[in-house]
């Protein structure tokens, strides 16, 4: 059995470069759009912050497969997006929620007297965001940023849910061909937790390439 | 202020353009089938020996072989989608494929969302209990009082849920979680499909404790409500397939025991 499991592997294997696509495309898109919605939460005016309140309190209440269906099926008669797509705009808009909510704590974590004191050296308001409150509030957010990317390499299983057979669905197959779900699903698992601790300690190699020194305290 | 105005006009125009043109398609689609030449068909490959995915990862099975053969009389391609069970009638009701074959059998419920082929198959349905189990089941009254463990969306849900209303059910997205269930001793028996059954037989800690005809599938492809053009294709190849015994070959290649 388990020379039969070591035959399928290359296959199942075929399927990371699906879930791979898929994490990074989705934790782009989510990064553009949180990012926007967490400056205007902060910086916006009324309805702005209004808007970007709205939209992430809606998205995080809604499963991200519930997200998918909705873009896959119901959005299938304006445009016709091909299931790996789907999965990217469906995982990128529901983790563009939760990211808006890591940034908005992460320039919230900036003391706020800096962009007063910005602003009296004379510069204005986006400068001061640019230059001064941005740069640091990113370093802030990488922690829970990780976070976030962990949970979009596992939720891009839910692709299979619409035909894209990504790691998941291909681990699925080989358990059902072999009658062995347990083998397979352990090798499947094992596959998840390297891919998710492989991203973490990149962000962590990041944090710490980028950390300024004597700003953070290092114990 | 002005040009903002065009420039929503224009946007509108666009969308009413786009709008208008995607509702022209042909209107037909055996007609769109064949101008492609190709027919999308989905299936769940996680059901052997019906549909699955074989060592080099190609489709393979009953259905698979069966659907070629008839693409093959059509003169069309297959393009195979893999799609999880479940989500086979969404797919052909949002036209994302042309067609499902799925060891789908064609009930009346499923009936009222898409159109049915004739019968390609008839089933069987197997009841299976764990090694060693200290009950016999000869009869729908002995299931009675058991914990019973189904496919979520097969025939033999329906039946179970029909025959056996206050039994407990136990509902499993694949046939393999339900047989790992009896195994582990979590339910009593499982009813499922008597071929798909035979595999797990083979595989032990399982043993059959009923053939029958129960809910007694007639497996049909699916294709979209109101598409008769391709049904009426579908139907003359697949009694032509019967006739000349491809089907009973097929059969007896891929399902038979052994």
């Amino acid at each position: 059995m388990g020379h039969k499991i070591l035959q399928a592997l290359p296959y199942m294997l075929g399927g990371i470069a699906y879930t791979v696509g898929i994490t990074v495309i989705a934790l782009v898109v989510g990064l553009v759009i949180g990012m926007i919605l967490a400056l205007l939460r902060v910086y916006g005016g009324k309805y702005a912050q209004k808007f970007a309140a709205i939209y992430v309190v809606v998205l995080r209440g809604l499963p991200s497969l519930v997200v998918l269906f909705i873009i896959y099926f119901m959005l299938a008669r304006f445009i016709d997006l091909p299931p790996f797509l789907a999965g990217c705009v469906a995982l990128g808009v529901c983790s563009s929620a939760y990211q808006a909510e890591i940034f908005r704590g992460a320039i919230q974590g900036v003391p706020f007297g800096q962009m007063l004191a910005a602003r009296a050296l004379g510069m204005t308001k986006l400068q001061a965001i640019t230059v001064v409150i941005m740069p640091q509030a990113l370093r802030n957010a990488i922690p829970g940023w990780s976070n976030e990317a962990a949970v979009v390499v596992k939720d891009s299983s839910l692709v299979y849910a619409v035909g894209l057979a990504e790691l998941l669905r291909r681990a699925q197959q080989v358990a059902a061909r072999l009658y062995a779900p347990l083998a397979v699903f352990a090798v499947t698992a094992l596959i998840y937790f390297l891919l998710t601790f492989g991203v973490n300690r990149l962000l962590g190699w990041v944090e710490k390439r980028t950390r300024i020194p004597g700003m953070t305290e290092v114990r | 202020m002005f040009r903002l105005r065009i420039a929503s006009a224009l946007l509108l125009v666009v969308l009413v353009v786009t709008a208008v043109s995607c509702k022209s398609e042909p209107a037909n689609l055996w007609e769109k089938i064949e101008q492609e030449g190709k027919i999308v068909v989905g299936t769940s490959a996680d059901y052997p020996p019906f549909e699955f995915v074989d060592e080099d990862g190609n489709y393979a099975g009953f259905d698979i072989v069966l659907m070629n053969e008839i693409a093959k009389r059509l003169g069309v391609e297959v393009e195979w989608q893999d799609i999880g069970f479940d989500g086979l009638i969404g797919s052909l009701q949002t036209k994302k494929i042309d067609a499902v074959i799925a060891a789908m059998s064609a009930t009346a419920e499923r009936d009222e969302q898409v159109d049915f082929t004739q019968p390609y198959y008839i089933g069987m349905d197997a009841i299976l209990v764990a090694e060693g189990a200290d009950f016999e089941i000869t009869s729908k009254e002995d299931m009675a009082g058991k914990k019973i463990a189904v496919q979520a969306g097969t025939i033999q849900e329906g039946w179970v849920d029909e025959n056996m209303g206050d039994a407990d059910i136990s509902r499993y997205e694949r046939a393999e979680q339900a047989v790992m269930d009896l195994k582990s001793g979590r339910v009593d028996l499982v009813a499922m499909d008597f071929f798909a059954a035979s595999n797990y037989l083979k595989e032990g800690g399982v043993v059959l404790a009923l053939e029958t005809e129960f809910a007694s599938e007639h497996m049909a492809i699916a294709i979209p409500e109101g598409s008769s053009a391709l049904q009426a294709e579908l139907d003359k190849i697949i009694k032509e397939l019967q006739a000349e015994g491809f089907i009973d070959q097929l059969a007896l290649e891929y399902l038979s025991e052994e």
